[in-house]
């Protein structure tokens, strides 16, 4: 018998019952000789059991019944991802550990049956900004010249006490908003300009009951909304943005709207 | 209820517990266990016979787990709301974790989801690697390079998890 070398593989191989019978005795010599790999080999044990410990409750607990139900009722639901929730959560964990400040992705393609309340105000605040943005004489009813009328008559008109946040900060000038229909009730959009005519919408309806927040995008190279929904009201901004310039301007957005709702 | 049925029902607390260790919050595991048991009963008839109904399971939500992180990376960078990031950070009041527990848990989800998955199906799940290989459809090469640097890389985050509740100590 030919004695090989051994390796670091080796100890993940041992570890996880690969390394073949024949070799074991050479193996463990190996590692008595080499205190370095020794040490790596204990330490992957051990974080090993803490893997396993940490995740030992689940098998103990009780099965929800939605999951259950899936298996025992006679007709399954021919849908295709149609509780796909899930992956918001993968995502926000998967950024909040890379970036360690925290977000939320939500993603394009909802093959689920129901549009979602979020999907839906994305959906007619993207479709108004596509339709809106592109005007160049008749992007707004109310222009930005107008303000104080825009807002008290957006405010009514939707029922939300309605103040157009100051985006100069972000490069960005009112232009002006209009009134639009949304779902069964109103909405209000405001739309912005920078100095290179890019240009991005605010939209706002007083309808919503769930709480929650994300992004989304209709298509691939379209502009994207980024939307809150809290009870009472639901917000997004639309825009081609790069995302990070569209995320600034959102959070800048979201704090005024939010401290303007309050006054 | 027939055999596959009741097979099926038998596997949902291992899926739970991989879904999991990919996800973390509790709510969106089972939802992705949902998904899993959805597609699972529309294609009971792509369940060959013989076939051990945990790997048929276990490749179905592997693959719906990857389709989705797939296109979260396509959509690029995530957009950072920090007003909100500590309600999304937040783990649900009922998972008691101890502090060692947490920090595995948090080590594991920093780690890209193609090893957290390679090292979950073999150092939790027990899948072999001939096994764990098949699952998530690669050459047993990649599978095992995954878990070395999966294991490699939660070693190292554990370790300054570690280091920094030293320094809370010492500040305290």
């Amino acid at each position: 018998m030919t004695r090989r070398d051994f390796s670091e593989r080796d100890i993940h191989m041992a570890l996880d019952g690969e390394l073949p019978v024949e070799e074991r005795v050479a193996y463990d010599a190996w590692l008595e000789a080499n205190p370095e790999m020794k040490a790596r080999s204990v330490r992957y044990v051990a974080d090993r059991a803490a893997l396993r410990a940490a995740f030992a409750g689940v098998l103990d607990e009780p099965v929800p019944a939605r999951l259950k139900k899936i298996v025992l009722d006679e007709a399954p639901v021919e849908t295709a991802a149609s509780s796909s929730r899930w992956w918001r959560a993968a995502a926000a964990a998967a950024m909040l550990a890379i970036g360690g400040v925290g977000g939320y992705v939500a993603g394009i393609d909802h093959l689920g049956l129901e549009d979602p309340a979020e999907d839906q105000l994305a959906e007619q605040a993207i479709a108004a900004h596509v339709l809106y943005a592109a005007e160049q004489r008749h992007a707004v009813e109310v222009p930005a010249s107008d303000k104080d009328h825009l807002q008290t008559w957006l405010s009514n008109r939707v029922g939300l006490k309605l103040v157009a946040p100051d985006l100069a900060a972000q490069g960005f000038q009112l232009v002006g908003g209009r009134l639009l229909p949304a779902g069964e009730s109103k909405a209000a959009m405001l739309l912005y300009e920078d100095a290179n005519g890019e240009r991005i919408s605010l939209f706002v309806t007083a309808e919503s009951a769930e709480k929650t927040k994300g992004t989304y995008g209709s298509e691939e190279d379209g502009p994207e909304a980024i939307y809150w929904l809290d009870k009472g009201y639901g917000c997004a901004v639309v825009g081609s943005l790069p995302r990070a310039q569209l995320t600034a301007v959102a959070k800048s957005a979201y704090s005024q709207l939010i401290a303007g709702l309050a006054s | 209820m027939d055999e596959k049925k009741a097979a099926i029902l038998g596997e949902i607390p291992r899926l739970r517990r991989y879904a999991r260790s990919l996800l973390r919050d509790r709510d969106s595991a089972d939802d992705l266990v949902q998904d899993c048991l959805e597609r699972a009963l529309v294609r009971l008839d792509n369940w060959q016979t013989g076939e051990s109904p945990r790997r048929w399971l276990f490749t179905i939500m592997h693959h719906l787990f990857i389709d989705q992180m797939r296109k979260v990376n396509r959509r690029g960078e995530a957009a950072m709301l920090p007003l909100e990031a500590r309600e999304a950070q937040a783990a649900p009041a009922e998972q008691v974790e101890s502090i060692a527990s947490r920090e595995i848990i948090d080590a594991l989800q920093a780690i890209s989801p193609d090893r957290r998955a390679a090292l979950v199906m073999v150092a939790i799940e027990g899948f072999s690697y001939a096994e764990a290989a098949n699952i998530l459809g690669v050459p047993a090469g990649t599978l095992m390079s995954r878990i070395a640097r999966g294991r490699d890389e939660l070693r190292g985050l554990l370790d300054d998890a570690a280091r920094r509740r030293a320094i809370r100590i010492v500040e305290k």
